[in-house]
């Protein structure tokens, strides 16, 4: 019934989305990439996929001006697409670029924290969480002017409201600010899927809930062991666990508990049903070495993960949410470059195959 | 020589470097911001905006006002820059080290020290 | 070098002759102790510039698998953590001590690093993501510093040591010493030479009066002038 007049509205879109994802770079592609002696190689072998967006790379270009170029592409297409979009995928297409917008309000606040000229770091923010009236919010001088331009002006009001007063801003480490923020967004988006007429119960939300129930447990797990050990208590840090997914409410309530890594590990064993229960026997093990052959990482399978249930979401009619899967294997495929760039360059070619490679 | 007073409150690391550098050296810990109101940093960023000008006023804050610094060190693409300064730097204190980066791996031909050492040798 | 306003005051005794002696003797004696104290500090010296070639070197392969941990936190970050890492910092957790080394009589600074407990301002970094990796790239980086601070040790050491054997092994000291020397031996010699040229001027002088006697009948004082300046010049050398 979904699908009866989807493509009145939104054919022509998920066509150029579809295409994008098939112009994702192949496992063939990543093997020519690790081949490469040079940037400049590299770069070349590049050429089909991202030709006129690396054409004003000076030779031999840092990875950095690589990286940055390799998104200006994602950007230029999210754009394109984001014009053709009408109605409810527009708005969907928004709630895409909030996350990107919560990190560029954490550093206008940092920024203006720190009574830094704010207008330097505009060029530091990410393009997607981009919005019109972010050089207003560079005006502000003090924390709560930023503050109270922030409410006004942003759509992330509403993940303020309620959650984080000015004084927050200025007592609370700037990432307990962000990722407040991002628990809020990440309910709010939930609940924006599963809700919206146009969405509810379509394969939207279905694709949608699964990507955002995986990302709100992903992020409940990595707090806990990044905070093990820090400032960060027990009660401040559940209140930074997103009150859904699948390890809500039982799982969050014994990872609120965990004293150490063991700890984290029995929860996400005993809970976790995506095969990442176990993971390696020490956190962040992308160093080798102690991890014997399985040198990947726990955040590594994350990214693993994301990316199958990615590419999962092509397999789908009629959803926005390739979209979403479709940005997120873009920045994986950036990540990806710009891994084997900084392997290039820093002459560290056996560590070269640790890329993700999805198609 | 080296009196006591010279050496014993220079308890601080400072940096001039890319970006990459300075962040990874901040994240040992070597970062301090004295307090307000005066408030110093040890450390500058530099990059390809940066005055040459504005390099050589951070060596000279580093090595001959502030007290409490006991080594500088450098990017040596950086010291590049203002080679003529280190060239004729000879105090013990602080000492300046000039460090490789991402980017330029270490070249023992341009350090100043070490060109020091090959020509005491004669070699 | 040594100017005739150095020059010591040398009476043409054997005590003086002996008293000569010994102090050609005692310069000997300072001369070797110097130089085994300048050689002391020259081996010193070089072990320590080798030990800079070679930690230098390290450095470079220290730095360049830190410089890799820090591609690894953009990796599983997913951007750039450069700004928040600036503006986070606040007190530095790792700093310097300075301890003493005593070499042949030099003091020789060397730091030494500490780590403070408590303050971390990076302890949150990469909460939602990476910070597992910002905190290993945190340790390996404090282990390249820790390298670094190894480093500075040792160059500090080179600039005090290079400034200290350049005064006690100054060339020109070697130089003035070796003149001392000579010079000693030059009066002693002069000395015996001296009494043997007197004797053999009185005699001449003699002679001189005597002819010079027959000639002062005919023409008045010059020679008399002659005569006083030859006496004057005996005055100067003794």
């Amino acid at each position: 019934m979904e699908g009866l007049f989807f493509n009145v509205n939104n054919g022509y879109t998920e066509g150029i989305v579809r295409g994008y994802r098939n112009g994702l770079l192949t496992s063939a592609n990543y093997s020519n990439l690790t081949q490469c002696e040079t940037i400049d190689d590299l770069k070349l072998q590049l050429g089909p996929a991202y030709g006129d967006f690396l054409g004003s790379l000076a030779p031999n270009p840092s990875t950095s001006a690589l990286a940055a170029k390799t998104t200006d592409k994602l950007v230029s297409e999210f754009r394109y697409v984001r014009a053709n979009a009408t109605g409810s995928l527009g708005k969907f297409m928004d709630y895409v670029t909030y996350g990107y917008m919560i990190d560029n309000v954490a550093l206008l606040i940092t920024g203006t924290l720190h009574e830094r000229d704010t207008r330097e770091l505009l060029e530091r923010c990410h393009p997607l969480g981009w919005f019109e009236t972010m050089p207003v919010l560079c005006v502000a001088t003090n924390i709560e002017e930023l503050y109270n331009s922030v409410l006004i002006e942003t759509p992330l009001a509403p993940y303020f409201k309620g959650s984080l007063s000015h004084q927050d801003l200025d007592e609370l480490n700037i990432e307990i600010v962000r990722n407040t923020l991002y628990k809020n967004y990440l309910e709010d988006f939930y609940q924006f899927v599963n809700s919206h007429p146009e969405m509810a119960g379509t394969p939207t939300a279905e694709v949608m809930s699964e990507i955002l129930e995986f990302e709100a447990d992903r992020r409940a797990i990595n707090i806990t062991l990044n905070s093990l050990g820090t400032e960060l208590n027990k009660g401040d840090r559940k209140k930074l666990y997103p009150s859904f997914g699948k390890l809500y409410p039982e799982g969050t309530l014994m990872l609120s508990r965990a004293d150490d890594f063991e700890g984290s590990r029995t929860t996400r064993a005993s809970l976790m049903p995506q095969g990442l229960g176990g993971g390696p026997s020490g956190p962040g093990n992308m160093a080798g070495g102690s991890g014997g052959h399985d040198s990947r990482s726990l955040e590594d399978m994350f990214y693993e993960k994301e990316m199958q249930i990615s590419k999962n979401a092509f397999t789908r009619q009629f959803t926005f949410a390739i979209v979403y899967a479709w940005v997120k294997l873009r920045e994986q495929e950036i990540r990806n470059i710009t891994w084997i760039a900084e392997c290039i360059a820093q002459n560290q070619k056996e560590r070269i195959g640790n890329y993700i490679s999805v198609f | 020589m080296a009196s006591t007073a010279d050496y014993k409150d220079r308890q601080f690391l400072a940096v001039i470097g890319d970006e990459d550098s300075v962040t990874g050296l901040l994240l040992a810990g070597i970062g301090h911001v004295t307090d307000p109101p005066d408030s110093q940093k040890n450390f500058l960023v530099v990059d390809n905006k940066t005055e040459t000008s504005a390099i050589e006023a951070a060596f000279e804050s580093f090595t001959e006002q502030r007290k409490d610094i006991g080594i500088v060190l450098i990017n040596q693409h950086i010291a590049e820059k203002i080679r003529h300064r280190i060239d004729t730097y000879t105090a013990a204190f602080p000492t300046v080290l000039e460090i490789p980066s991402k980017e330029h791996p270490y070249d023992p031909e341009k350090d100043s020290v070490l060109r020091r050492v090959r020509r005491l040798f004669g070699e | 070098m040594s100017g005739a306003g150095d020059r010591e005051a040398v009476f043409p005794t054997r005590q003086s002759l002996g008293l000569m002696k010994s102090k050609l003797k005692g310069a000997e004696t300072g001369h070797s102790l110097l130089k085994r104290k300048s050689e002391a500090l020259t081996k010193r010296f070089r072990e320590i510039t080798r030990r800079i070639d070679e930690a230098k070197r390290k450095m470079g392969r220290v730095m360049q698998v830190a410089a890799f941990s820090l591609a690894e936190v953009s990796y599983a970050v997913g951007g750039d953590i450069g700004y928040q890492i600036q503006e986070s910092a606040r007190q530095a957790r790792f700093r310097l001590r300075t301890k003493q080394e005593n070499v042949s009589g030099v003091l020789l600074p060397a730091f030494e690093s500490y780590q403070t407990e408590g303050n971390n301002d990076f302890g949150l970094t990469g909460l939602g993501k990476g910070g597992q990796q910002v905190q290993r790239c945190r340790e390996t980086y404090a282990r390249a510093v820790e390298t670094l601070v190894e480093l500075a040790s040792l160059q500090t050491a080179f600039v005090i040591l290079d400034e200290v054997i350049k005064v006690v092994n100054r060339r020109d000291i070697n130089s003035e010493l070796d003149e001392l020397d000579r010079e000693e031996f030059y009066r002693l010699k002069k000395v015996a030479n001296k009494k043997q040229r007197d004797t053999a001027a009185a005699d001449a002088e003699l002679k001189k009066k005597m002819q010079a006697e027959d000639k002062n009948s005919r023409s008045g004082g010059g020679a008399a002038a002659d005569i006083l300046a030859e006496n004057e010049d005996d005055d100067v050398i003794f």
